[in-house]
Order: structure tokens, then C-alpha cells, then sequence
């Protein structure tokens, strides 16, 4: 077998790695305060040695640039979200996605109990986990208790529901709230009428739960 | 001219005039008849052409054509009169919505401010520089604008007249606010449904 392709292959990729990441900090140049660049870079060459996304990170940045935020304030929540990012890979696995991550920290930090987010990982291992982490962030930020959120999300989805299903029902929720209803009442209400519409049944110990429908 | 005696050629011309003219028997049909042929004053025109009947043939093909592009203003009408329900004096905007094109979706982001001067999109599909991504005014003050994204989640504001920055009042605000202002959060799925303000 004729080892050149491989090899030549691997060789640019690895010159091509540098430069991917040249370019990402290279988006920071002229929107950043000099030192508070320097940190925010350090940082995320610091993240992208243990193997976490830097987009989201350089985004960050950009967010609290363009608000006109200070340095030190923008460096705080490149750092904070850095360590999101982390804690969602360490529950998600290294095999999530950028996505993934993104929202799994989002959803984390939106107080969603770490154990809600393992067991989902747990029990659909290769489904996308984008759209029902989202849904459980948006739902907290809406009020509803990040408990109530986390197993409203996780019974839809055991349930079978749609990505679009799920959507649905977070726009029925924040309905009912901005109708007046306690959020968490509403969360849990919506879900009870999804079941009963889906003909869901409560998983039973060791019961092998159903895999989501395609959206 | 009182006291002087008549100018005898003046009144020649006066008797001949003071006699009536000699009508043939016929003069007053003629003048009818000229009046019906003398064209009619243009709206006049206009209204008759309207009212006559005609027949028109149209092949079964185009007049499918005809129905399909009838519903089609119909259906723009109706989506069209959507915003109305939202719109308020300000910062007003539907959830963006998401057409599913392959690996990207193309996602419509609508915002209503009859008061801008412009508005732009600022997030993270676009490096947080309102230069880029900046909103077509329709009607009513309604600003709207196309943004193909990946599934993921994405934050965003709009930026009004280049400095104030407004949250989506659609959709799902995101948590925690690092940096003073309130921010919008759209999530992408993989099938290109739109979930969060959102996503799916």
C-alpha cells in the first residue's frame, strides 16, 4: 500500500490546523482592545487544546466588542463561557458537536440539573441533542423552573416528539404564560396534553426508550 | 347714434338677418344623427367599455395559470396581513422563520419599527458587525432580512439607526446577559426546523 496520499494528507491538515486557528483569532484583530485581546487569544488557544470549539468563544468576544463593553468584562465572559463549554463536553462526551456544546452550555447555565442532560445523552447516544437542549434553555428564560423544564423537555422526547413538536411546544408554553399562567403550571399542562395526544406511557426500569421521529 | 337716420346698406344687412333661415324638412333627423356619431366624452368612453359584454377565449391551461396566480395574491395578502397582529408602535417582530435549503437554512428575521431610519442584523452568524447584515424596509415599517444558517444556536439584536441595540420581542431571550443588553436566541435543527425564538 502506497503510503504517500496518507501522509500527504495528514501533512496539510496539519498545516491547515495553524491556520484555521490563525483565522479565528484573526477576526478579533481591530474589534478588541489590545490587552484584552491578548487575553481572549490565550484563551481560546487554551480551549482549543483541550479540544473545545473556538467559534463560539471568538463569538463571545465579537458579542461584547460590538455592545462596547470593557475589556475586562468581555475577557470574564469569554472565560465564563469557555468553562460552559467544558462542563457540556464532559456531560455530553467528546463525540458532541459544536451545536451541541453550545446549547448543552446554554442549558446548563440556565440551571438545567447536569443529570437531565447526561440521561439524555445516555438514552438517544447518536440523535441530535440541539433542539431539546435549546428548548430547555428558552423555557427557563421564559420562567419556568429549570426542574420542571428539564423533565417536560426529556418526557417529549422520550415520548417521540418531532424537533418541530418540540418548538411548538415551547411556543404553546410562553402562550399560555403571557396569557397569565404560572410558568411552571404551563410547562407542565402542555406536556401532560402531549403525552396524552403522543399515547406516551411512563418508561418503566430498564424499559429501552423510543427513539425521536425525524423531524 | 339717436337723431341720425339709418345707413341705408346697414340696413340691408339688418333685414337679412332679422329673416329666418330656410329648414329643410330633414334638419332636425340630421342633427340627431350627427350627435349620436360625435364620439362620447372620454370617462364616458371608458364606463361603456367596462359594461359591454365580451367573450373571451382563454385555453384550460391559462386559466389554471390565472386561478394558481390569483390564490397566489391571496396567499401574500394573508401572510402579508400577518405582521398587523404585532404591530406595535415599536421594536415589534414575527419569530424568524426557517426554510430548510440542504445543510443550511434560510432563516427570515422580521422586525417592525415604522420610526427607523435602519436596522441592521447583529450576531453570531455574522462576526457581531451590523454592517453586514443590514434590513429591507417594506411596507409599514416593517424591516426584514434572509440569513442562511447551519443548524445551531445562534444569538443576535437588532440595531436600530446604528446604535441602539433591541432584543427579538419574539423570541426567546438568552440566558444570562453578559454585557448589559438583553439578546435574542434563534436555534437551527438539523432537519432545518427552527426552535428557539427560536429554535427548530
Amino acid at each position: 500500500m502506497n503510503a504517500r496520499p496518507l501522509m500527504l494528507a495528514l501533512l496539510s491538515g496539519a498545516l491547515m490546523l495553524p491556520q484555521a486557528a490563525r483565522a479565528q483569532t484573526q477576526r478579533l484583530a481591530g474589534r478588541l482592545p489590545e490587552h484584552a485581546r491578548a487575553e481572549v487569544a490565550a484563551l481560546i488557544d487554551s480551549a482549543r487544546g483541550e479540544g473545545l470549539p473556538a467559534d463560539p468563544l471568538v463569538n463571545k468576544a465579537l458579542e461584547g466588542a460590538s455592545k462596547g463593553a470593557d475589556g475586562a468584562r468581555i475577557v470574564a465572559a469569554v472565560r465564563a463561557l469557555a468553562s460552559g463549554l467544558a462542563r457540556a463536553r464532559a456531560i455530553l462526551g467528546a463525540g458532541a458537536t459544536e451545536p451541541e456544546l453550545v446549547a448543552g452550555a446554554a442549558a446548563l447555565r440556565a440551571g438545567a440539573p447536569s443529570v437531565f442532560v447526561e440521561r439524555l445523552r445516555r438514552d438517544y447516544p447518536r440523535e441530535p441533542l440541539v433542539v431539546p437542549l435549546a428548548v430547555m434553555a428558552d423555557l427557563v428564560a421564559r420562567g419556568v423552573p429549570a426542574d420542571t423544564a428539564a423533565q417536560s423537555v426529556l418526557a417529549l422526547v422520550r415520548a417521540g416528539v418531532r424537533e418541530a413538536e418540540l418548538v411548538a411546544f415551547r411556543q404553546s408554553v410562553e402562550r399560555d404564560i403571557a396569557l397569565g399562567a404560572p410558568a411552571g403550571a404551563a410547562a407542565a399542562i402542555r406536556v401532560n396534553a402531549a403525552e396524552r395526544d403522543l399515547g406516551a406511557t411512563a418508561l418503566l426500569p430498564g424499559q429501552v426508550p423510543p427513539r425521536p421521529r425525524k423531524p | 347714434m339717436h337723431g341720425s337716420a339709418p345707413d341705408p346698406l346697414i340696413a340691408r344687412v339688418a333685414d337679412a338677418l332679422r329673416r329666418p333661415a330656410p329648414l329643410t324638412p330633414d334638419f332636425d333627423v340630421r342633427v340627431m344623427v350627427a350627435v349620436r356619431q360625435a364620439p362620447p366624452p372620454l370617462p364616458l368612453r371608458a364606463w361603456t367599455w367596462l359594461r359591454e359584454p365580451r367573450v373571451m377565449a382563454v385555453s384550460p391551461l391559462s386559466g389554471l395559470a390565472m386561478a394558481a396566480g390569483l390564490a397566489g395574491i391571496l396567499l401574500v395578502g394573508a401572510v402579508g396581513r400577518q405582521p398587523s397582529a404585532v404591530s406595535r408602535q415599536e421594536a415589534v417582530s414575527r419569530q424568524p422563520s426557517a426554510v430548510s435549503g440542504g445543510a443550511a437554512a434560510s432563516v427570515t428575521f422580521v422586525f417592525v419599527a415604522p420610526a427607523a431610519r435602519s436596522v441592521a442584523l447583529s450576531g453570531d452568524f455574522n462576526d457581531w458587525d451590523a454592517s453586514r447584515v443590514l434590513m429591507r424596509r417594506e411596507a409599514s415599517g416593517l424591516w426584514t432580512v434572509d440569513v442562511p444558517l447551519t443548524p445551531g444556536r445562534y444569538r443576535y439584536v437588532f440595531v436600530v439607526d446604528g446604535r441602539r441595540f433591541v432584543a427579538d420581542p419574539a423570541a426567546p431571550r438568552a440566558v444570562g446577559d453578559d454585557f448589559g443588553t438583553p439578546t435574542s436566541v434563534v436555534t437551527i435543527g438539523g432537519g432545518g426546523t427552527r426552535a428557539a425564538g427560536g429554535s427548530l
